[in-house]
């Protein structure tokens, strides 16, 4: 549904009935909630177990999960506060460094475009082959997660950085040109502001793959972690423990999500304001 | 219709590819004569050593890597399908979306590659988990992209729609999804590398083939593989970029008149 076409039908509701208007909105508010309940109702009630044909050993129901995380719930805490500080330890370094590569990539585009697409190639190489490798370079510490963070978010991050300090109407170029600006001054007040929507939205596709990234990062030799937890509960079939851990990370990756599209409408508050529309 | 543009970016590239190259032998020979660490083979090999290793492994690293291609991108066509058919019912119904976005979006946070073994249980085949992971993960970025092209048509453009009084169909067909596209490909390229990644986790994980299994066991063997491992590493990583490239070049057939597909164009 497009913008007008939003807009002649609130009209029209408020028209016609406005208290029912205010209702219906509360209604739709809620819509996600009533469905996720739903679908907590039907796993709790075993509907899945029963349609796909699967034991409570396969897929364990969420008061099972809910009684793994209270029993152990100081060691989930714990592991992903390590967990937590390898995603974001990575995710800033990754971002930091892509953004850092970016610049004078943009300054000098027409050199630097070529070394923006061998990078933007780096987002093709599968993630999980670093993971080893860092272990070998770091150890099993939390650094060698925080380098495989790092390494995937950086290519995303410079990309899109790049795209977005490039891709500018060209008559502000001509503006900035007519005023006899600097290159320094054209890149603070033109690219630099201009690429603040790709620079978040690069932030964003960071932050689900820096989750990602720690994870299975820590698959192979690590010692402490939701994704030691996770894959060592897996070997040992204790599968509510394993669920605990996957949902201790989804709690973890939705609150650092939302921290970084709160981030957002504090410096792009238009486009946090087109999204609430 | 060229595919290839042989003009100077690809010169550039070209360069850029080669100081990459002379970086990467120059830190390699660092570590073994300026500061040496141990193990400098598993650490960081060089390049020449890694090619030998691939051309005498290139048989068997070919038919691993083709189950992994394979089952990569049987994945990727089924998020294909689902993630633009989502987009399109987001952008008919606002309170779908409305429905359906936290949920999207918080599916892509779960890091579900981590259950593997429990999807494995599920399916009850290696091949079909693999397939499965890969369209779980193509989905996400494909459908957001797509939504954001739907909704960025133009209002002009919408304008001259309604005042045509056009049907919903008409409107999608002739204007929305072909002015999403290069949005839609955005979303593509960058989800077929990640469905590469999901079917190697997968294979990681637990599975009888695939370069992912060959990975895992040569580096079980420690130092004396350690060729053969990262034979494996470049393997994956050829097999990633022939994934992007793919979309890439059906990108460049499907919508060539985006501006950077011009000749001298494509911004500033």
């Amino acid at each position: 549904m497009n913008k007008e076409q939003a807009l002649t039908e609130s009209r029209k509701a408020s028209w016609s009935a406005p208290s029912f208007r205010s209702f219906k909105q509360k209604m739709i508010m809620l819509f996600p909630w009533i469905f996720g309940l739903l679908i907590l109702l039907a796993w709790q009630y075993k509907v899945f177990h029963r349609l796909l044909k699967l034991e409570l050993y396969q897929l364990p129901i969420p008061s099972q999960i809910a009684g793994a995380i209270r029993e152990e719930f100081d060691v989930l805490v714990l592991y992903a506060g390590f967990t937590g500080i390898e995603i974001f330890g990575g995710f800033v370094i990754g971002s930091l460094l892509g953004f850092l590569v970016a610049i004078p990539a943009a300054l000098f585009p027409q050199s630097g475009r070529g070394g923006v697409a061998l990078i933007a190639t780096l987002n093709a190489v599968p993630i999980v082959a670093l993971a080893p490798v860092m272990n070998n370079w770091f150890g099993d510490g939390v650094s060698s997660r925080i380098g495989v963070v790092a390494a995937l978010t950086m290519a995303t991050m410079c990309v899109n950085a790049f795209k977005g300090m490039t891709s500018i109407n060209p008559s502000y170029f001509e503006l900035m040109q007519s005023y006899a600006a600097s290159k320094w001054n054209v890149f603070c007040k033109i690219r630099l502001p201009h690429s603040k929507p790709n620079l978040f939205s690069a932030l964003k596709i960071n932050m689900t793959t820096s989750i990602i990234g720690a994870i299975v990062g820590e698959f192979f030799f690590a010692s402490r972690g939701l994704g030691y937890l996770l894959s060592d509960q897996i070997k040992l079939a204790n599968m509510p423990l394993a669920w605990a851990c996957i949902i201790l990370a989804a709690i973890l990756g939705i609150g650092l999500y939302y921290l970084v599209m709160s981030v957002e409408g504090l410096f792009v508050p238009w486009r946090a304001a087109a999204r609430k529309r | 219709m060229r595919i290839f543009l042989p003009d100077r970016r690809w010169l550039q590239t070209g360069v850029w590819v080669l100081i990459l190259l002379v970086l990467w032998e120059g830190g390699a020979w660092s570590i073994r004569h300026v500061l040496p660490v141990t193990q400098p083979e598993t650490k960081w090999p060089y390049l020449t050593n890694v090619l030998i290793y691939t051309f005498q492994n290139m048989g068997m690293l070919i038919r691993q890597g083709g189950i992994t291609f394979a089952n990569a991108l049987s994945g990727f066509a089924i998020g294909c399908v689902i993630g633009p058919a989502l987009a399109i019912v987001m952008s008919l119904s606002k309170t779908v979306e409305r429905i359906v976005t936290p949920y999207v979006i918080s599916s892509q946070v779960v890091p579900i590659v981590g259950l593997a073994p429990i999807v494995f249980g599920i399916l009850r085949d290696a091949d079909m988990s693999r397939i499965g992971m890969a369209a779980y993960v193509t989905f996400f970025p494909i459908t957001i992209n797509f939504l954001a092209g739907l909704h960025a048509v133009r209002p002009e453009h919408r304008e001259l729609f309604a005042s045509y009084a056009s049907s919903k169909w008409k409107y999608y067909t002739k204007l929305a999804v072909p002015s999403a596209l290069p949005h839609l490909f955005m979303g593509m390229k960058l989800a077929a590398p990640l469905s590469i990644t999901a079917s190697i986790v997968v294979e990681l994980m637990g599975a009888p083939n695939g370069i992912g299994v060959t990975m895992v066991s040569s580096l079980y063997y420690g130092s004396s593989q350690s060729g053969l491992f990262w034979a494996t590493v470049l393997c994956s990583a050829m097999i990633g970029l022939a994934a992007y490239l793919l979309i890439a070049g059906i990108e460049r057939l499907v919508t060539p008149w985006q501006p950077e597909f011009r000749k001298g164009g494509g911004g500033k």
